[in-house]
């Protein structure tokens, strides 16, 4: 699976979300990088408010970044300007510095202005230039996947109506003209998919399943309603409901079944990803296992990637091949969960281990938690932290102190 | 162990459109004081149903149709709303599930806080005050009686003897509520000074916000002086204090905390010193103050201390003590032979109840002679109260009463049944489909009435015998001692207002104590302002905020993450030490009962499965639900695939009528579709209801996620201790 395959398919670069809060700003995600390998289920953990969701949510390009790059498949998908206006501004007020030192009585005085301020000029054009492209990547990705898609159908197409039969080809010209009619619709952001974490808060309730489950589809321009019926009928037997469900309302279902159409609604637009927001956080643990089971034979049998958001660690431990541990917005430690479990190095991700209760009653009396206070682990008041790679595949956000000690511990 | 609850028998029913829906039934659990049972299931179990009868929140379509909840000499299926006011949130407190739904959307955190505790700090004083007289009022007569035989003037020597009491019992709780308060003060400075202390040093407070800190911490400090808190060195304290005030104000400019840090570390000790005086006995200097006439002497406390207690002895005490023993005893001695009374009534009269047919007349005159001799038994000067005697007069006229409603009531029932069923029978013969139902027959089992009769008696009696041998065993002193502490703590309850700003002062440590930072800024504040965690978090804290008896917890933590989870369930257990708290705790996720749970009870359609300590349940289960339950839980071991239930639970409409998890049993027998498996007991502690536990059953293993696992914890815990 995800060890002996290295394409890259989602990409985050220094994603940052920032809510205005009047004056204020809310940093939701500060600067948090990762990416996820084709066919890997990525665990994002932390604990509530710590941004896991928003970040899913900025992917999914429900909020629009602040700064920051997403790639899907290569293509970029989310673009925030945030971080080229700080540096405008910032090239800005050093030139200003720079003109202010100088002597105002120096001959060369305005031949030196001139050039500080032609560089300056430079490095903001191109800046601008950064941003444009930016904005346009952000408004027009799905534009640019619907060209192509396009460009596809007809290539396809236009080959086979030349070697088609005449009597044929009537049929393939209709065929052509749906497709072409769904490539122009096509989308980019559809191939990555949410399943929520309130399986009835999730669905509306004036809506009947099939309607529910063939939604998507639809405003895909799908229109062939037997095409429509026979795939809702296909979601429902994968995720081990019946077809009689399909005329039912979603309040007539219990917990499990729920969160189950909330997946069938998902895996019907055949995504390449899945974002699964706290999927069981909500459900009975004999549910919880049902729903992990389904989600583990899907993505055997589709080789999807999933991106799992949730606060239960031992959950995450269990379906996850890496995990990233997120606190107040930052990624503080990311590895794959072997490693992260046996060898948590990051204060926080040792308190967030230490709270997890197992059913072991003697071990449970003796466990103590470990209280992660940032003010008294680090001294970051020299010393700026960042992500970096402690050992291969070992990510933790440290200073150059703490770095070196981590490595010690680790290598040893 | 104190019993602190008792449920037995527990059969509860909602009647819906479609049929009776039987949530509970048959189940029986006690709870004792200062521990945790823990009551696991999928839901629909029934275990919320449960919690609610105990709290008398059913729904209005629920009836209870057997068994008792026996509660502090009450049987919580039979009182009225009036007497539930005086439990529900004072006694028995309840965490709900869903944070947004029992918060006002429309009232700040604070309010909702202070609230309940400005009313029920009314209420309590009412309910102190009530129980502190009647209490001495049945003292006094006892005294006397028991030194009856001394003529008029010994009588009257003890009622001015208990006047006394009772007057200078409510003079030292005004000064001990004076001196609490400014402990209360001194305690609350010290950690607010070490946590600024802490943060300068680790240079992470601004100087600009210095100043609005240091307010909140004068605000307190000056509150702490007082004659025996920070006494001596009163006047170098105040200096300190402004000091402190001035310094704070020169910070935000000269940005150097040199100087504030220097005296707020001299605040702190001298209020350190404080703290950790010698408390004076304030019991004794209420006589002293009420009888002497004198001023206090001017001595340190740990010498006044004793000086007080010999006054208070020679004068008083130790003569009022030996009396109120002697009291104790002649009203326990009273109530044994009256038990022994009642033992020989009850088997007189048993012959009544014991018949093929009861008749209406002998049954009434019967138990209007029980009711009286078990009246007659109740030792009313006994603090812990006895749940049987105080219950039985209702419970045994419930019991008949129901017997006789089933003769008049069954035939008439039957016979329209009958015809309802012929009626819909003849249309359905025609070939149509009627619209209505046939209402099924609400027929009152005859034997089973009686049964409970005699159930109810029999129990009664053994109770009695009990006690009766158990008479050698009774220590009075210590019981005197224990009488005098709860007078003490009554009254402590009447002198004890709770005003506004102390309300708030308690809801902030509250919040603190739940884990929300800047508690002060969060307490003006509405819901919708916090998250989820927040949120519970505060319900937990209004729960916690009347000092509950029982808490019982409905899946508190399923919604919030592990380290919040954590924080929550370390703060229940904590409260439980320190309260002699005793907890229901519901919830699904087995891990977390681990934590918690003293004993748990597994259960599954409205029955209770398993029933053990926690060692017992999860390094020996014996109930295959109990297993599966384990297996379909990950934990960070876990690589196979997990073990999910197939299936959903049974409609309880027509329970089924064998095991009602054989349908989804992958070990079910066949007797498991046929007959309900009685009860096995395992060990003294433990036991399960499943057919596999018979003697005559194939040996079954649990399945291998659930051995191996249990295997790894015996080594993990083997060499954790070892």
């Amino acid at each position: 699976m995800a060890e002996n395959n290295n394409e890259v398919l989602l990409k985050v670069e220094n994603l940052c979300q920032f809510f205005k809060m009047g004056k204020m700003e809310l940093k939701a995600v500060n600067n948090v990088s990762f990416d996820i390998k084709k066919g890997e289920v990525f665990g994002l953990v932390g604990e509530s408010g710590c941004g896991k969701t928003t970040t899913g949510r900025t992917i999914i390009k429900l909020y629009d970044a602040t700064s920051g790059n997403v790639y899907f498949k290569g293509q970029r998908i989310v673009a925030g300007i945030r971080s080229y206006k700080d540096a405008i501004k910032a090239k800005r007020a050093e030139a200003n510095a720079k003109i202010k030192a100088l002597d105002q009585a120096d001959p060369d005085y305005s031949a030196k202005k001139e050039e500080i301020v032609s560089e300056a000029q430079a490095f903001i054009t191109e800046q601008r230039k950064l941003i444009d492209e930016a904005r346009k990547d952000h408004k027009n990705c799905d534009k640019e996947y619907a060209k192509l898609q396009v460009e596809r159908v007809k290539e396809k197409y236009n080959k086979l109506m030349q070697e088609a039969d005449p009597a044929e080809l009537e049929a393939l010209k209709k065929e052509y003209k749906a497709e072409l009619y769904k490539a122009k619709r096509a989308k980019i952001v559809t191939q990555i998919q949410m399943i929520f974490q309130d399986p009835i808060a999730s669905l509306d309730p004036r809506m009947t399943v099939k309607d529910i489950i063939s939604e998507g589809l639809i405003i895909n321009g799908e229109k062939d309603k037997a095409v429509i019926e026979q795939k809702v009928y296909e979601m429902l037997e994968l995720v081990g409901l019946v077809r009689e469900h399909a005329t039912r309302y979603p309040h007539e279902f219990s917990g499990g079944q729920r969160q189950r159409i909330g997946v069938a609604r998902s895996i019907i637009m055949n995504p390449d990803m899945i974002i699964a927001d706290e999927p069981v956080s909500a459900l009975d643990v004999s549910i919880q296992a049902q729903v992990i089971n389904l989600l583990n034979e899907l993505r055997e049998k589709f080789g999807l990637t999933i991106l799992f958001i949730a606060h239960d660690l031992s959950v995450v431990k269990y379906f996850s091949d890496r995990i990233g541990v997120m606190y107040f917005g930052n990624m503080v430690e990311l590895a794959s969960s072997e490693e992260l479990f046996a060898h948590p190095m990051h204060p926080y991700t040792r308190s967030l281990l230490s709270a997890i209760p197992l059913p072991d009653p003697i071990y449970e009396k003796q466990r103590k938690r470990i209280i992660y206070n940032p003010l008294a682990e680090h001294d970051y008041s020299v010393d700026k932290p960042s992500m970096r790679e402690v050992v291969p595949g070992h990510f933790i956000f440290c200073n150059d102190a703490e770095e070196i000690k981590y490595r010690e511990e680790l290598t040893k | 162990m104190e019993k602190k609850l008792q449920v037995k028998d527990l059969t509860l029913s909602f009647r819906t459109q479609n049929g009776k829906v039987q949530a509970v039934r048959d189940i029986s659990f006690d709870l004792y004081k200062g521990e945790t049972l823990a009551i696991v299931g999928e839901s629909g179990s029934g275990k919320s149903v449960t919690s609610k009868a105990i709290m008398g929140i059913s729904a209005v379509n629920a009836i209870i149709e057997n068994g008792e909840i026996l509660y502090d000499g009450k049987d919580l299926t039979k009182i009225g709303e009036e007497q539930f006011y005086e439990l529900r949130g004072n006694k028995i407190a309840m965490i709900f599930q869903d944070p947004m739904s029992s918060l006002n959307p429309i009232m700040r955190i604070g309010k909702q806080l202070t609230e309940a505790m400005l009313l029920k700090g009314k209420a309590n004083q009412r309910e102190s005050k009530k129980n502190f007289n009647t209490m001495l009022h049945y003292l006094e007569q006892n005294m006397i009686s028991s030194v009856a035989d001394q003529g008029a003037e010994k009588a009257k020597e003890i009622s001015a003897k208990v006047k006394d009491f009772d007057k200078f019992e409510y003079k030292h709780l005004e000064l001990e509520g004076e001196y609490n308060e400014a402990l209360d003060c001194a305690t609350e400075s010290v950690e607010e000074i070490k946590n600024i202390l802490f943060e300068i040093e680790k240079n992470a407070v601004a100087p600009k916000a210095v100043a609005g800190r240091i307010k909140i911490i004068l605000g307190f400090a000056k509150k702490a002086v007082s004659r025996y808190v920070v006494h001596s060195n009163a006047s170098r304290y105040n200096e300190l204090l402004a000091a402190v005030s001035a310094e704070s104000k020169n910070v935000k400019v000269s940005k150097d905390f040199t100087q504030l840090s220097a005296q707020l570390k001299e605040m702190l000790e001298i209020l350190e010193d404080a703290i950790a005086y010698v408390q004076p006995n304030f019991f004794a200097m209420g006589y002293y103050l009420t009888f002497s006439g004198a001023e206090l002497p001017e001595m340190p406390v740990s010498e006044l201390n004793v000086f007080l207690r010999k006054y208070l002895d020679d004068n008083f005490m130790l003569d009022f003590i030996a009396q109120a023993k002697k009291g104790i005893e002649y009203s326990y001695f009273n109530s044994v032979e009256n038990k022994k009374k009642a033992i020989a009534c009850i088997d007189e009269q048993f012959g009544v109840f014991n018949k093929e047919e009861l008749v209406h007349s002998e049954v009434n005159a019967a138990s209007k002679i029980l009711i009286d001799a078990v009246e007659a038994t109740i030792d009313r000067l006994a603090i812990k109260k006895d749940s049987y005697a105080y219950t039985f007069e209702l419970a045994i006229k419930n019991a008949v009463k129901l017997y006789f409603t089933g003769i008049a009531k069954n035939d008439k029932e039957i016979k329209r049944h009958e015809k309802e069923q012929a009626k819909y029978d003849k249309i359905i013969a025609k070939g149509k489909q009627p619209e209505w139902k046939v209402t099924p027959a609400k027929v009152i089992d005859l034997d089973l009435a009686k049964k409970n009769i005699c159930k109810l008696l029999t129990a009664t009696k053994e109770n009695f015998v009990n006690a009766v041998e158990n008479m050698a065993n009774c220590d009075f002193d210590a019981v005197t001692v224990e009488m005098i502490d709860y007078l003490k703590a009554q009254a402590a309850g009447v002198v004890n207002k709770v005003t506004q700003s102390m309300a708030k002062r308690k809801a902030i440590k509250l919040m603190e104590e739940v884990g929300i930072p800047e508690p002060r800024k969060r307490y003006r504040q509405y819901p919708f302002e916090f998250s989820g965690g927040m949120r519970q978090r505060i319900v937990i804290a209004i729960a916690l905020a009347a000092n509950p008896d029982i808490l019982i917890c409905d899946e508190p933590t399923t919604a919030l993450d592990v380290t919040i989870q954590a924080q929550i369930l370390e703060l229940i257990n904590k409260l439980k030490v320190e309260r002699q708290l005793s907890v229901i705790f519901i919830t699904h996720d087995l891990g977390v009962v681990a934590n918690m749970a003293d004993r748990i009870a597994v259960m599954y359609a409205g029955k209770i499965v398993e029933y053990g300590t926690s060692e017992d349940v999860f390094y020996s289960p014996a109930h295959p639900y109990t297993w599966a339950l384990l297996a379909s839980m990950p934990d960070l071991d876990t690589n196979e695939k997990l073990d999910a239930i197939p299936g959903t639970p049974p409609n309880m409409i027509y329970p089924p009528k064998g095991d009602a998890f054989a349908e989804r049993n992958k070990y079910a027998l066949e007797i498991d579709f046929e007959m309900q498996p009685p009860m096995f007991q395992i060990s003294e502690t433990h036991s399960a209801a499943t057919w596999l536990l018979h003697p005559d059953a194939p040996k079954v293993n649990p399945p291998k996620i659930v051995t191996e696992r249990i295997e790894r914890m015996r080594e993990r815990g083997g060499s954790s201790n070892g």
